[in-house]
């Protein structure tokens, strides 16, 4: 039953039809055939060194972070398209009516299952994809509608909800006791990070995916006791300050990311960050592009233990001139997702990482006077991938204009709650906020049975 | 860690550095065959006694004594005798603005008072000084600065402090950071819009203290190219999304936001769809591009024709990008013509059917009278900055009064709703009646708020996410904005802060403006080229900010650097906004500004040789006196009992001086009370 790995290659048997020129085609199985592979995939990967360099490291920590199920998501790639990306353009093709505008419907390879044709390798993959076609929000701006798909609660003023990465570093620990365990890459604004929970368990962010983390090594001139000692006395200079201010949030927040810090530097995995040592054309493949380097840099942080990533991506607000806009961007998107889908299948990780796609609203099916279009909360899709997900399916639909919500509607809180539970959150405990108030994680929407594995 | 054999050499070096010229002596002690380090070593106070080092520097004799390499740029290093002339603030309104003051503290604790709180004491000179340098200026104060004040016995220092900050060219800068990040300001809002004209005419209105409902009515009906009128830039940042543009405008200057409403009815205030589309209905008729009938233009567009003429020119049809640009930049003209807006085709509501037309009607109140005739996008306006319109000053006072107090009186700033409390709402009213009885004076509003008690007594620490109302015993404590930090670091390192300003649209109009009925290629090719090699984008931050360059970060304020900053550079790291949405800076802590402040180069730029820093311990002959002059510098305050035993513990593990010095200072500036505005 179990799928050997030979070689850090993951070679199907059984239940799982691969051809033979891509380990990811014809992903076509029973629900139960793919629970099964799931299973024991994960019993599997427990504690094996796979290669791309995913040290042992990961198996040595292991034991420090709390336990994940069998076929759960002990990681997440989570990759957020700012901007709100158009949804009848990319996973919710219509035909026959105005409303599609120029996107033309492909066939995927999941029978029944269409895509937009500016995706032709997401199509292919299909099989692993669970495609949500349902959801919706009241807001339609992009602020608001990002916090809220970040959090699952409506931005308010006296709280800050964390994102799914803080709930999960905070549940599951890190699975590398030397490297943070959530990152956000990419150029994003006003993250709500680990809201109310510890500082420390906030997204380090990563701006630029090419360059890596900057400035993390000392000064040549400036060796390791000489700093050490220069933190000592900027702690002694600071004591009166500290004193005084001592129960303030935000300074403690930079007394926690200090330690962070300094864990940071004195580690010896900082390659981890320095996506130049993948050979050109593993980057190339990827895309040259923050998106396509990010997911890039993503795998490798998971690689190496991650437990969340997002990779945030902007461009999506097309109010204009879509179609000449959309055709690169999707390529871009088609590109990054599809080579992240394969290279995590190839190591064996897309068995225990989830992969998440997503936005904070869809578009206007009506196309405006500037050939774009404007937002629309009332419908809009989002992908799902790997672990503890069912893949190969379409949940949800949208009327056939795709305006509204036809079928099976799916909340935001619906729609992260499936996500915690694909990675085997606690959903009915609750977490107290500094205000007093008790929030669950992904809210009080329900998971979507029917999306999970 | 240092052997006893080499303390004469250290001390030799030290004296070098401090007596005659140069930090020379010290290449010895560094790593053969690393000239990284070398130079490094040999330009930096900090300096390192490794053993590794202290080997090295048995076998090698010292070279030859050389000066020391100024690395910092040329324009940087000298301080500018006048960067620009700003009005100062009229002396003869002070006593006024000190009883309007007045009547703010008391209604504040008149408040406090009411809930059972007392008001902090009032904060130190020093406390003070910092903040309000940082709170005006943008920055700490300078050394100088710094002891003129603290050695002044004027009674009346602290309001004559404010007068003059805010007369200066700090306050303008600092400003300009504070409505750049509200209005969202960015050199290019679409590829071919060129929108420095009108940040060039902000930074204008600021300087220049335009009462501010003129300022926003300039804004919201302004007409023509951006380099004739830049204040049409304000409608440009929204190009092409007419409904946002109402949205972030009702945001913006009144306070409320009504986005929701823009596909439905809003679910948690007021506003319905029907409403949301009777205001856009006032700016259904702007246009922002030329149109038949403008200047060359009859039936085809003249941007497009000469791009397409220039595709004949050019090798392989290649067309420039600075040409492109040039002449795109030349279709964007705001206009306004006469124009229905219909509801959406799906409207859902039963009050009206999809695609009727829609009537423009305002929120609440009216249209003054005397714009009533007016054309739609004018009534807007006048009555965005009615007096009779509350919001509008209302919300001009909570944003002033947030960025001096760190929280507003209404929270968030820009929604005001039942829902949100009124901290306060008699002192509110009090500042909005001073600002429409002093003609929407900015700066006299600030004058106010700055002189009063509340602003100047000690900070609270205080958290919006504790729940609890804040009636403003004092201040909060902040953390310094990316801008503040930025700028601060600047002020220990350089003397000229501005080594060159942000152009304005009468500087860049030559280079931009075509006439397309006189166009020829041969002209356009001739002005692009000229385009090409001064504001064309690449062109300005590759070759001509280069010029400001230290290890490939530009020495320049925040407010003149182009927008927004690259995504990793330390503006944004520390939380500056990349200027999409609204307000978007932020004030976490992350680890990758722990990294900069740590390692990044711009916290050693004040350790090269000649910087404002290096140049300040070196000239002053006691160690006493060095090391309250480091304090001062970065601080803001002398050093304490137990800074000075840290001190001396410093000195004596370290002999020499140089490195002890850069320890130190690098500890201070990696201190939590560096960081946070109290």
């Amino acid at each position: 039953m179990c799928p050997p790995i030979v070689g850090g290659r993951l070679i199907a048997k059984r239940n799982f039809h691969a051809s033979s020129n891509s380990p990811m085609s014809r992903i076509e199985y029973t629900g139960e055939d793919r629970r099964s592979f799931m299973r024991s995939v994960a019993s599997q990967c427990l504690g094996v060194t796979f290669a791309g360099g995913l040290g042992s490291s990961l198996a040595m920590n292991q034991a420090a972070a709390a336990p994940t199920a069998s076929g759960k998501a002990k990681h997440i790639i989570y990759l957020f398209m700012e901007g709100a990306m158009t949804h009848l353009d990319t996973f919710d093709p219509k035909q026959g009516v105005a409303e599609a505008g120029e996107t033309k419907p492909i066939q995927t390879r999941v029978p029944g299952v269409m895509f937009g044709n500016l995706f032709p390798k997401l199509s292919y993959l299909a099989g692993a994809i669970a495609c949500v076609r349902s959801l919706s929000t009241e807001t339609g701006a992009h602020d608001k509608g990002q916090y809220l798909m970040r959090t699952a609660y409506k931005k308010i003023n006296s709280i800050q909800h964390p994102s799914m990465g803080g709930w999960m570093l905070n549940d599951k620990g890190r699975l590398n006791r030397e490297l943070p365990g959530n990152y956000v890459i990419g150029n994003t604004n006003r993250h709500p990070g680990a809201g109310f929970l510890e500082p420390s368990l906030s997204p380090v962010p990563i701006a630029n995916p090419a360059n890596g983390i900057q400035n993390i090594k000392l000064p040549a001139y400036l060796p390791d006791q000489l700093f050490q000692r220069r933190l000592e006395l900027a702690d002694k200079f600071d004591t009166a300050f500290q004193t005084r201010h001592r129960k303030n949030p935000k300074i403690e927040a930079y007394n926690q990311l200090y330690d962070e810090a300094r864990t940071l530097m004195g580690s010896d995995q900082l390659k981890v960050f320095d996506i130049k040592e993948e050979d050109q054309k593993v980057r190339d493949a990827y895309g040259n592009n923050p998106l396509g380097q990010g997911c890039l840099l993503a795998r490798r942080l998971v690689e190496k233990g991650a437990r969340f990533v997002e990779v945030s991506y902007g461009g999506w607000d097309m109010h204009q001139d879509i179609y000449g806009r959309l055709p690169e961007k999707a390529k871009i998107l088609d590109d990054a997702l599809g080579i992240l889908l394969k290279d995590l299948h190839r190591t064996g990780l897309l068995s225990e990482t989830l992969v998440v796609l997503t936005t904070e609203f869809g578009r206007k099916p009506n196309i405006n006077a500037n050939v774009g279009r404007d937002h629309h909360p009332g419908v809009f899709s989002s992908l799902l991938a790997g672990a503890g997900i069912q893949g190969g399916q379409v949940y949800g639909e949208s009327d056939a204009k795709g305006s509204y919500v036809k079928k099976d509607g799916v909340s935001v809180s619906d729609f992260n709650r499936t996500i915690a539970a694909a990675a085997d959150l606690p959903l009915d405990s609750e977490q107290v906020a500094p205000n007093g108030r008790p929030f669950k994680i992904g809210g009080d929407g329900d998971p979507i049975a029917a999306l999970l594995a | 860690m240092m052997t006893s054999a080499l303390k004469p050499r250290f001390a030799s070096s030290f004296r070098s550095v401090f007596g005659i010229r140069s930090a020379f002596r010290l290449r010895p002690f560094t790593r053969p065959g690393i000239l990284g380090l070398a130079s490094v070593m040999t330009t930096c106070l900090i300096l390192t006694a490794s053993p590794v080092l202290a080997q090295n520097a048995k076998k090698k004799p010292p070279p030859k004594q050389a000066p020391p390499k100024i690395r910092l740029p040329e324009s940087v290093r000298t301080k500018p005798s006048k960067l620009m002339n700003v009005p100062p603030v009229d002396r003869k309104s002070r006593s006024g603005l000190e009883l309007a003051a007045s009547k703010l503290d008391d209604l504040i604790e008149s408040k406090l008072a009411q809930k059972g709180q007392t008001p902090n004491r009032l904060a130190s000179d020093e406390v003070f000084l910092r903040r309000v340098y940082l709170d005006v200026a943008g920055r700490i104060p300078t050394l100088a600065e710094t002891t003129r004040f603290l050695d002044s016995t004027n009674p009346e220092k602290r309001v004559e402090l404010i007068d003059r900050l805010l007369s200066s060219p700090d306050y303008v800068s600092n400003n300009y950071n504070f409505w750049a990040d509200t209005l969202r300001l960015v050199n290019r809002p679409q590829p071919n819009i060129v929108a420095e004209p009108f940040m060039g005419y902000v930074k204008e209105a600021i300087r220049s203290n335009k009462p501010y409902d003129k300022w926003v009515y300039e804004m919201l009906t302004a007409e023509g190219k951006i380099w004739d009128n830049p204040a049409t830039g304000y409608q440009l940042r929204d190009d092409g999304m007419p409904l946002p543009y109402i949205d972030n405008t009702v945001r913006v200057f009144l306070g409320t936001q009504i986005g929701c409403a823009q596909c439905h009815d809003h679910p948690f205030d007021q506003w319905s769809q029907y409403q949301f589309y009777e205001l856009a209905a006032f700016t259904a008729g702007t246009r922002t591009r030329i149109k038949r009938g403008d200047p060359g233009f009859k039936k085809t567009n003249p941007a497009n024709a000469m791009i397409n003429e220039a595709r004949k020119h050019y090798p392989q049809g290649r067309v420039p990008g600075a040409f492109q640009r040039m002449i795109r930049a030349n279709s964007y003209k705001v206009s306004e013509v006469k124009a229905n807006l219909k509801l959406p085709h799906d409207y859902a509501y039963g009050d009206a059917k999809p695609n009727s037309i829609v009537e423009p009607e305002v929120l609440w109140g009216e249209v003054p009278s005397k714009a009533k005739n007016a054309m739609p996008r004018t009534q807007f306006a006048a009555w965005v900055t009615s007096p009779e319109n509350e919001r509008f000053h209302n919300t001009i006072v909570n944003r002033m009064w947030k960025r001096f107090m760190g929280v507003g009186m209404v929270e968030p700033i820009d929604d005001f709703r039942d829902e949100n409390i009124n901290a306060n709402e008699e002192a509110m009213a009090h500042l909005g009646e001073e600002l429409i009885r002093s003609g929407y004076n900015l700066r006299d509003l600030t004058r106010i708020i700055l002189y009063s008690r509340t602003y100047q007594r000690i900070a609270t620490d205080y958290s919006l996410t504790s729940g609890e109302p804040y009636y403003f015993p004092g201040p909060t404590i902040r953390r310094m904005t990316a801008e503040q930090l930025w700028d601060s670091l600047l002020t220990m390192s350089i003397r000229n802060t501005m080594p060159f300003q942000r152009p304005t649209a009468q500087q860049m109009k030559p280079y931009l403006d075509v006439d397309f009925t006189k166009l020829t290629f041969a002209s356009a090719k001739a002005q692009s080229e000229k385009f090409g090699e001064t504001y064309f984008l690449g062109k300005y931050n590759r070759e001509i900010l280069k010029k400001h360059g230290y290890k490939s970060r530009v020495l320049c304020r925040a407010s003149e650097l182009p927008s927004p900053s690259k995504a990793d550079s330390f503006l944004r790291q520390f939380g500056q906004s990349d200027r999409e949405t609204i307000n978007g800076s932020a004030e976490e802590a992350t680890v990758p500004q722990i990294l900069s402040m740590f390692n990044g180069p711009i916290t050693h730029v004040m350790l090269e040789p000649g910087s404002v820093m290096v140049d300040t311990v070196l000239g002053i002959d006691d160690v006493r006196g060095r090391v309250e002059a480091v304090f001062l510098s970065v601080l803001t305050r002398k050093p304490t009992a137990k800074d000075r035993i840290a001190v001396a513990g410093e000195f004596n593990k370290v002999r020499n001086r140089n490195v002890a010095y850069g320890n130190i200072i690098w500890a201070l500036l990696n201190t939590r009370e560096f960081l946070f505005i109290q």
